[in-house]
């Protein structure tokens, strides 16, 4: 393959930026002494220039506010599922260590009592943060 | 430019304190996050799959993935490439589903210009031209053009965007270019 051969393979890359120090001063020494590829290389330059300047497309009015909207929700749900798993972790040792405790000092029956309570409770609660949960996330929603 | 100011700014996205806001779901944190990058990724979109609406899935499916995978983002790694590299898969896996797009890497010839469009590049509209010109290149050769052009990324930095090898992004580069400097010319628009 002739410098010739190779130097014009080089020239639209050479527009681009993207051709290392010693191709690029192949493709200029070349250039400087090659009418043919000195104009095709002003040719690449044009059209990359060109390429820098295009039309940008603009983006809807609200587009920041509904993505915004949307990873508030996203973030809300990540952190609900996280403190929801850490709490019924918690409450499942607190219950256990406490039935274990109220099962030595007072007998099976107190121990299945307070565990039915206990269970009955967090339930409630449970249903009670999922309700609260959905109401901030149509809050956000409409936001 | 219209967009110099959104692209030149110092956004420090990538300083850990600014990372540890988006961690923690601040709202002011993800609105200035999101309206930094909304024109550079929207474009990059646009220019992608060609179609506002479907540009505008796209850069919503992009931030939420980002909310989910903020906490594996390594803040010694740039944020654009990161950024643009969850772009990047968001917009391949929505055009290999496309009927018609091929994501190969290929010969392929430019149609020649429409009357309207050389009446329009008569009238001065040359930069409309160049982008109907690249808007009928293969979606490969688009993406590489508009990460190198518009989004002034180095080659590393598009490699890494695409996962593709370094031999291949310049491969793109230079047979986008050569396919529309040859069509302009054909059309004596260059």
């Amino acid at each position: 393959m002739s410098e010739h051969e190779i130097v014009r393979d080089w020239l639209a890359l050479s527009a681009a930026g993207l051709l290392e120090c010693g191709e690029e001063r192949m493709v200029r020494e070349h250039a400087a002494q090659c009418a043919e590829c000195s104009a095709e290389l002003e040719e690449y330059a044009a059209l990359s220039a060109g390429m820098r300047e295009l039309p940008a497309p603009q983006p809807p009015p609200h587009l920041v506010t509904r993505t915004a909207a949307l990873m508030l929700m996203e973030a809300d749900r990540r952190q609900g599922s996280y403190l929801a798993g850490g709490a019924a972790i918690l409450v499942f040792v607190l219950v256990a260590a406490l039935a274990q405790t109220l099962r030595m000092m007072l007998g099976d029956q107190a121990a299945i009592v307070w565990v039915l309570c206990a269970g009955v409770s967090s339930l409630l609660g449970a249903a009670a943060a999922l309700v609260l949960t959905a109401a901030r996330r149509r809050e956000r929603s409409i936001v | 430019m219209i967009y110099a100011a959104a692209i030149d700014g110092n956004f420090p996205v990538a300083e850990p304190v600014q990372v540890a806001r988006l961690r923690s779901g601040d709202p002011a944190a993800l609105a200035e996050t999101i309206a930094y990058y909304q024109h550079r990724l929207y474009r990059y979109f646009t220019r992608l799959v060609r179609d506002p609406a479907t540009a505008d899935d796209l850069f919503q499916q992009t931030w939420l993935h980002v909310v989910r995978q903020l906490h594996r983002y390594d803040t010694g790694r740039s944020f654009d490439t990161w950024l643009f590299a969850i772009a990047h898969n968001a917009a391949m896996d929505l055009l290999r589903r496309r009927p018609g797009e091929s994501l190969e890497d290929h010969e392929f010839a430019l149609p020649a210009v429409a009357p309207d469009a050389l009446s329009a590049v008569l009238a001065g509209e040359r930069a409309a031209i160049l982008a109907a010109a690249m808007a009928e290149l293969p979606a490969l050769y688009r993406e590489s053009l508009t990460l190198r052009f518009e989004e002034g990324m180095k080659l590393e930095e598009i490699a890494e965007v695409t996962g593709t090898p370094l031999s291949t992004v310049k491969s793109r580069v230079r047979r986008g270019l050569e396919a529309m400097k040859q069509r302009l010319c054909r059309d004596q628009l260059l």
